[in-house]
């Protein structure tokens, strides 16, 4: 029987009840905003590489601290909130579209160093 | 008398502990294998491939810091990217400063430097701004970025726009003008001094005791006479010199 984890030892991170379902939820929203990015797009590509890697730990990986240890990106807490953070972040994306052409280029000179 | 005199002499500590028997392997500073400039520049390359409508320009320094260019319409999308993408993870904003080339179209240079805890890297995202045309705010994105805008338009001018609480923080309360501008001069427009009529302190226009002194390296006027001749035809001119008192 896995050991219940009492603390994150971070401030304000509480351990979390049920890391693979909320996981689950978060990553497969992330896929569905992603949809609506062009397939082309560097982001939609990278992101649903990376997404769909830790699904697949995700799906293979039951145990707790393995599962920490093959995502390997801090404990499993912190996977959360980076997850969250994504899915903020390709909403925002969707507004933005990042993957179109330059919207303006600089001046001749703006960035020569030095002067 | 002689005892303590000779208890004094042997207390001074000989030479052989004043060497350390242990040799040092690590080098006291970083080396430059430490630092990994491929996988940085490949970074470089990733951001600049999700992100093509704002990035103009990415590069590494010769020191191995890598910069990024942005427009500054994309000063925010690039920001929030960068602190909330998993493969980026910049949780921390460093510094804001900005830079003054009077010479450009766009005169001030905007830098936002950041941090990765999580992947222990830096980054420096570069934009650019005028005295009037007004830039985004980063505080929606990073809160530490209140005060940091606040000098910058306070030093030079450069409104943010959506700022929460955008006044002076370094000047005093009734200063005019922009300090960091480089034609604003070195020690300003104004002094200040108690006024015993007025029973306040008023602010004047300048007096200094000593005139402002510039020192016009490039002037017709010889600065090192005795060093006229280059070093090369120096040497010549010696041996003729010692072949005529010899």
């Amino acid at each position: 029987m896995a050991a219940i984890k009492k603390t994150t030892g971070l401030v304000g991170l509480a351990v979390a009840q049920n890391p693979h379902e909320r996981l689950k939820i978060l990553y497969n929203k992330i896929l569905t905003v992603l949809e609506i990015i062009p397939k082309e797009a560097a982001y939609r590509k990278f992101t649903a590489q990376l997404v769909g890697e830790r699904l697949q730990s995700l799906h293979t990986e039951p145990d707790l601290e393995k599962l920490e240890k093959k995502i390997n990106c801090g404990q499993l807490e912190e996977v959360i909130q980076q997850a969250e953070a994504e899915l903020f972040l390709a909403r925002k994306m969707v507004e933005w579209k990042p993957w179109e052409l330059l919207v303006g280029t600089a001046p001749a000179n703006q960035w020569k160093w030095p002067v | 008398m002689f005892a303590w005199v000779w208890r004094a002499v042997r207390r001074t500590p000989s030479a052989s502990r004043l060497v350390s028997t242990v040799t040092e392997k690590q080098p006291a500073v970083r080396g430059a294998f430490a630092l990994d400039r491929g996988r940085l520049a490949q970074f470089g390359e990733y951001i600049g491939a999700v992100l093509p409508r704002f990035v103009q320009h990415v590069g590494l320094t010769h020191t191995g810091e890598l910069e990024v260019c942005v427009h500054p319409s994309g000063i925010i999308p690039t920001l929030f990217f960068l602190q909330n993408h998993s493969n980026c993870q910049f949780h921390s904003l460093i510094d804001i400063t900005a830079v003054d080339v009077p010479s450009r179209v766009y005169r001030f240079e905007l830098v936002y430097n950041i941090m990765s805890l999580r992947y222990n890297t830096r980054l420096r995202v570069k934009s650019y701004a005028d005295e009037l045309t007004p830039v985004e705010s980063l505080n929606s994105v990073y809160s530490a970025a209140n005060w940091y805008e606040r000098e910058i338009w306070d030093m030079f001018g450069v409104f943010f726009a959506n700022h929460p609480d955008l006044r002076r923080i370094l000047t005093d309360y009734g200063f005019e003008g922009h300090p960091f501008r480089k034609d604003f001069p070195l020690s300003g427009y104004v002094e200040v001094r108690y006024d015993d009529e007025m029973k306040r302190v008023v602010a004047e226009p300048l007096e200094l005791t000593q005139e402002f002194r510039k020192f016009d390296l490039q002037s017709p006027w010889e600065t090192f006479p005795r060093h006229r001749t280059p070093l090369a035809d120096q040497a010549a001119e010696n041996e003729r010199e010692e072949g005529g008192k010899v």
